[in-house]
């Protein structure tokens, strides 16, 4: 069992490895306790040795001391033999500095003593608590090994072991007690000198003792409960990985987990030793264990990562082309400038490397030297900054064809290079390091939607790092209202299918969650979602505002609500008679080009507008509904400002607000303060701006598991920029959230089909004609068969509807229920974008539309 | 007096109405018309109380703030008059205002089709007035820092001499802030409320742009001089900015006036005569030329990489993105890119902006605004195009520069229709002569070079 630096720092944390080691050998099994030093006394240890000055070095040994002392104290126990000892030592090695043992020799034996004392210390305290401990010294257990590579600072400071399992070390040990501690990060040399492992060393010496004693397993106890999906910093909704085997893990390890060295898995490879990853505040968590390969699992992407600060060399030249010693002799260039090569890919005239950020690249002229000479013999590109995202799952190369839709992601991008290596564990794809922290959590739900990265399999995924870590208690999903009111659905199908269904107080439910942003002075429904005039008055009883971008919207809602609730009117494209309809109403307009402005100037003369404006990139959940960047039509690009208000100027318009939407549903809270922040820093440059227009995009989650829209978050986002910018009035014009969870399609099963060996459809009686968003945006629907609601989830089905359309899909690989003829069907979350897109196409019957008060 | 603001575009007159200094807080009074009062108020933290032998000195300097920073009030409605109530002014107070408000307005009147060089007159009284003797201020130094690369020399000039100085800065910018946290100095961070009147002036449709902001702020640290007790206020203003964006119907209009060495002169003579003959107002920098000040930057400002910017872009919510420092869409940003490019290693210089602004073709018009190629240069505090042209010259000649869209684009389409001979690098990197540096300080311009 290992435990870290801040895992040892203090008496509460020691009580919970007593707990832990005790537990461990109720079960039967001795233990060996492996520490690292206290936090902080390594980096203690390395200052003490960069003094000159020996009255220096013995002052910083003394405050060191004086740590243990403290922690003593804390644990009510005097100073033990086992660590007076190593106290005397470092205070002798700090006062006599290196001249005797040599610099580096010294530095070692220095260091080694964070651990030493802290085994000590630790080991007074299980005993002290009835766990009676043997401390074991590591330097006699642990022998370096001299590699041909090494030179003596590595041999000393970053030295190997090739441990070998020793039962008579195994038996030596069985015969002074049950349970041991010893040190992490050290070891001797064949001299007998004190050698250190380097990075990653305690986590690697738990695994050279789990080889040399064919351990029953190795425990890596730490602050997390082991490794996820992603990196959580970057992607909360990243799932804990229980099963992983030695090279996935590695894999992972070794581009960006930070949890576990890789260097510490290859010694338990061979002994076949599995190693378990366990968070020591939250020990009944599963963990991650990683052991030889299983192949019970199906293949799936099992983790992405993101390693930024790349810098790639490409390397063009038709004298590459079937010359030999080309490759070597550019290589031979990397070598001299100190450069280490990582990823490789090549074309007949063309070669790119990536380098990793390391300070030789950062700070010195080597890259401008390394170019002048390739220079020489082939054109130079250097393309930075770069970010390499790997996807690592054993198999890689078998679930190419799950990645179209990731592959179209990055075929938004720059791509500079993409590399899998032979050995199918992964595929890594470079890109502009920029966009990587939006596109993480975006591929990461991808690959689930994919089924590319089968969360669906509890054996391999456990729960989401939100879920475990995420403030507050984790919330289980509400149950939809549907559920409450399946025999009345069925009812209302049996009358007529298809058929919307419309929930009313699931409206106002959600309607008072956008209420409770206390920073948002007017919340608009953006009518496009739903135009229903019942939906519409319940909104407008509820204190909404609404947003319109059509004449007809704005028919449609002058005709349903009272006549002082305020309109906007936001379109887009919008040619100069629907300005004129929009100018005789009351809505305040939103202009979105220069177009109207330039040539229409006059129609705006003395009135208050809105300008939308694209701060110059996209965000949503398809591309279709990203609603920013130069490849989206929306919006007056932020090069035009000043032309855009010199025009409005002149056309004697005052810009009273600015408006800016970035898509649809975002899910993470974060997005709308850079947006309210870029906008208002923008408007704090223009005199006539009293409204800030953040738009709407509140995401709504469709898949399982998928966390909701922190409200709170995002209203504490959006204070801490409104406190910044007081002076700005805040508007949403949220459409979606609003209504989405409120409705649902009915459709009766018409027949099944069966194709191939299990490829089985089940026909309804509308398709795309009613519901379209699956179709054009890839959006998932969960689809229930309300008929056998309570009948097991068994037939894997292909949903479609009667539409001579390949895409007239309501949902792929839908596990149901054996369904029949007439049986109902529901398709939830069709409250938004349902309706109002439907067609007659195929001159099919549209849905018709029924309230539930 | 009236309660309710109006459209100052139609008042006649613009008032000096009073100024006051209490509990550290300085107010600045200003009416158009018989208007309501516009306060602005300047808060001196931990302000001590202004010892007997200052108390001219300080009485001059904050009417000199009073009647500088009235420039953000008085452009709302340029009325025909410009009143100043109490003290009448003596011909030199008026003739430096007169130029500072004409010249330092010049880029707002370019934009809003404006003459002003017919409106501004302060009105004065020949009479003698006293000059201003020696106060016996302490021989420590106030230095403004402004989270860019500029300021961060001139600090580390200064502290690589051992001069006693303090970073001071005007506002809550929290990347100011962090700035000047790196530093390593005591600090001073003065605040600064506009009337809230003026917000609601701009809403009535008062007249907005650009004002010289850094002669509002260099007064105001003036005044933190005498109080606090510092015998100079050291900017890090550069060369480049005396040089005039473009000329507008036979005016010269610079964006960066107030940073100019013409003002920098003006205002350093009028505080010798007029408000204490031992305080000093200088520029640090103005010596040296904008790749001059990046090519030092990249020497000595290792430990601010991570926390500066030069981006005009207001900051005020950081996060630990280079994109939360760099909008990568403004002159400032694209300017400072390419300064720093031949002086800095490749890929430590896009690991602080996060991307290549030079291999984005999308870019290329900004980039050309620089070098003064089929456009003008741009309204914000940029260096010259010469010193743009020899930059991108010299990465022209760079293999791991010279494939990037936009220096590609260069050596093909532009390089060649320039005169070689006017691309060097070095002759940017000379010291030109003129600076007010005092003898005290002249040791940190030597560190520059």
């Amino acid at each position: 069992m290992k435990f870290g630096g801040t895992s040892v720092a203090t008496a509460a944390r020691w009580r919970n490895i007593l707990e832990l080691a005790a537990s461990r050998r109720a079960e039967g099994a001795r233990v060996l306790i492996v520490v690292s030093a206290l936090s902080g006394i390594t980096d203690g240890l390395k200052q003490l040795c960069t003094h000159a000055d020996s009255k220096r070095r013995s002052d910083a040994a003394a405050a060191l001391a004086d740590r243990h002392h403290a922690l003593l104290a804390e644990m009510s126990l005097a100073v033990p033999d086992t660590l007076g000892t190593r106290l005397v030592d470092l205070a002798d090695l700090a006062q006599a500095g290196a001249a005797d043992l040599g610099e580096l020799a010294w530095q070692a034996r220095v260091q080694a003593h964070g651990e030493l004392m802290s085994s000590a210390l630790g080991a007074a305290f299980l005993s002290a608590n009835g766990l009676p401990t043997t401390w074991v010294d590591a330097r006699e257990c642990l022998h370096s090994v001299a590699l041909p590579n090494q030179n003596e600072r590595t041999r000393l400071l970053s030295a190997m072991v090739e441990p070998h399992h020793d039962p008579a070390l195994s038996a030596a040990l069985a015969a002074r007690g049950e349970v041991f501690i010893t040190q992490g990060f050290i070891a001797c040399d064949e001299a007998g000198r004190t050698v250190l492992l380097g990075r990653g060393g305690s986590d690697t010496s738990a695994a050279y003792f789990g080889a040399l004693l064919a351990a029953l397993r190795v425990e890596i106890w730490t602050d997390v409960a082991g490794m996820f999906s992603a990196n959580p910093r970057q992607v909360a909704g990243a799932r804990l990985l229980q099963r992983l085997d030695y090279e996935e893990a590695q894999e992972i390890a070794s581009t960006g987990a930070k949890v576990l060295h890789p260097r510490c898995l290859s010694p338990l490879r061979e002994p076949r030793v599995p190693l378990l990853i366990k968070d020591t505040n939250r020990p009944e968590l599963e963990g991650t264990s990683i052991g030889p390969e299983v192949r019970e699992h199906a293949p799936s992407i099992k983790a992405i990562s993101a390693r930024k600060g790349i810098t790639l060399v490409s390397m063009e030249s038709v004298g590459m082309w079937q010359q030999v010693g080309f490759l070597a002799d550019v290589f031979d260039a990397f070598k001299r400038h100190g450069l280490s090569v990582d990823l490789i890919g090549s074309a007949e005239t063309n070669v790119t490397v990536s380098l990793d950020p390391t300070e030789n690249l950062l700070d010195s002229d080597a890259i401008a030297a390394l170019a002048a000479d390739l220079a020489r013999v082939c054109r130079v590109k250097v393309i930075a900054p770069c970010a390499a995202i790997t996807l690592v799952g054993r198999g890689m190369r078998s679930m190419l064809h799950k990645l179209s839709g990731v592959l179209a992601e990055f075929g938004q991008l720059r791509v500079h290079l993409i590399s899998q290596s032979s050995n199918n564990l992964n595929i890594t794809f470079v890109v502009d390091e920029d966009v990587v922290d939006d596109m993480l959590p975006r591929l990461h739900e991808l690959l689930i939607g994919a089924g590319a990265l089968r969360t669906d399999d509890s054996m391999v995924f456990g729960p989401s790092w939100q879920t475990l870590y995420g403030a507050g208690e984790p919330v289980l999903p509400a149950a939809a209202w549907w559920q409450g009111e399946r025999l009345k659905l069925v009812q209302l199908a049996d009358e007529r299918t298809p058929r919307y269904v419309y929930h009313l107080p699931t409206v106002r439910a959600q309607a008072r969650r956008v209420k409770s942003l206390r920073a948002v002075d007017r919340a608009h429904y953006a009518v496009k979602a739903n135009t229903h005039p019942g939906i519409l008055k319940v909104l407008a009883e509820e204190g909404f505002a609404f947003e319109c971008v059509s004449p007809g919207e704005l028919t449609a809602v002058s005709a349903a609500v009272p006549d002082n609730v305020p309109l906007l009117f936001t379109p887009n494209f919008a040619a100069r008679r629907d300005f004129e309809a929009a100018l005789q109403t009351r809505a305040t307009i939103t202009i979105d080009a220069l177009h109207p402005i330039e040539h229409w100037g006059d129609m705006f003369t003395g009135r208050d507008i809105m300008l939308r404006v694209d701060l110059g990139r996209g965000l949503g959940h398809h591309d279709k509904v990203k609603t920013g960047g130069t490849g989206s039509k929306f919006g007056v690009p932020i090069e035009h400002l000043d032309r855009f208000l010199r025009l409005a100027d002149a056309a004697g318009a005052r810009v009273i607000g600015l408006h800016a939407h970035l898509g649809s549903g975002i899910l993470d809270a974060a997005h709308w303060g850079e947006v309210y922040s870029q906008l208002a820093s923008l408007a704090e440059r223009i005199g006539t701006i009293r409204v800030l227009n953040i738009g709407g995009g509140l995401g709504v989650p469709s898949h399982p598991g998928e966390t909701a829209l922190d409200m709170a978050a995002l209203d504490r986002v959006l204070t801490s920029v409104r406190q910044a910018y007081p002076q700005f009035e805040l508007w949403m014009e949220p459409g979606r959230y609003l209504v989405a969870d409120s409705g649902v399609l009915l459709a009766k099963v018409t027949q099944e089909k069966e194709k191939g060996a299990g490829m089985r459809y089940l026909g309804l009686d509308t398709g795309m004609n009613s519901l379209i968003r699956p179709a054009l945006y890839d959006a998932w629907h969960e689809i229930t068969n309300l008929s056998r609601y309570s009948e097991p989830a068994t037939t894997m089905y292909q949903v479609v509807g009667p539409i001579c359309e390949s895409g007239d899909i309501l949902g792929s690989d839908r596990r149901l229920p054996e369904s029949k003829e007439d049986d109902v069907i529901l398709v939830a979350q069709a409250g938004a974008y349902g309706a109002v897109m439907s067609s007659r196409y195929n001159l099919r019957d549209e849905a018709d539309e029924v309230l539930l008060p | 007096m009236t309660d309710t603001l109006i459209d100052p575009r139609g008042s006649q007159r613009f008032r000096f109405v009073r100024h006051g200094f209490a509990d550290g807080v300085a107010e600045l009074v200003y009416a158009f018309d018989e208007g309501p009062e516009l306060i602005e108020r300047v808060t001196f933290p931990g302000a001590p109380a202004v010892p007997v032998e200052r108390e001219a000195a300080f009485a001059a300097a904050l009417r000199l703030l009073h009647l500088v920073a009235g420039v953000s009030y008085y452009k709302a409605g340029i009325p025909e008059t410009i009143v100043v109530e109490g003290e009448s002014l003596d011909e030199d107070s008026a003739s430096m205002l007169n130029a500072l408000y004409v010249h330092g307005l010049a880029e707002f009147a370019y934009r809003n089709r404006l003459d002003l060089r017919s409106r501004i007159a302060f009105p004065s009284e020949r009479k003698a007035a006293a000059r201003a003797s020696a106060i016996g201020l302490p021989h420590r130094s106030l230095l403004p820092i402004g989270g860019g690369k500029d300021s961060v020399v001139a600090v580390e000039a200064v502290k690589s001499i051992g001069a006693d100085a303090t970073a001071t800065w005007v506002g809550n910018s929290p990347l100011i802030a962090e700035c000047a946290a790196r530093t390593g100095l005591s600090t001073l961070n003065i605040s600064r409320e506009l009337a809230p009147g003026l917000f609601e002036l701009n809403r009535l449709g008062a007249w907005n742009g650009h004002i010289p902001v850094t002669a509002i702020n260099s007064v105001i640290l003036i005044v933190a001089a005498v109080l606090y007790g510092y015998d100079s206020v050291v900017f890090a203003n550069e060369r480049s900015a005396s040089v005039a964006t473009l000329e507008y119907e036979g005016q010269e209009v610079n964006h960066q006036w107030s940073k100019g060495f013409g003002f920098e002169k003006t205002l350093h003579d009028y505080i010798h005569t007029h408000v204490a003959a031992d305080l000093d107002y200088c520029s640090l920098l103005r010596p040296w030329s904008e790749l001059a000040v990046t090519s030092a930057f990249a020497r000595l400002g290792g430990a601010y990489f991570d926390v500066f910017s030069s981006c005009n872009r207001n900051f005020r919510i950081l996060g630990p993105k280079p994109a939360d420092r760099w909008c990568g869409q403004c002159p400032k940003c694209h300017f400072v890119f390419l300064a720093l490019a031949p002086f800095m290693a490749k890929p430590r210089l896009v690991s602080i902006f996060g991307r290549n602004l030079l291999d984005d073709d999308a870019l290329a018009g900004a980039f050309d605004a620089l070098l003064e190629y089929k456009d003008h240069k741009p309204f914000e505090c940029v260096g010259e195009g010469a010193e743009a042209r020899a930059a991108l010259a010299s990465l022209a000649e760079r293999p791991e520069w010279r494939e990037d869209a936009l220096v590609a684009r260069f050596r093909r389409e532009i390089l060649p229709q320039l005169d070689r001979d006017e691309l060097a690098l070095e002759p940017w990197l000379k010291p030109g002569a003129s600076h007010l540096v005092p003898a005290r300080l002249v040791g940190a311009l030597d560190a520059l070079g």
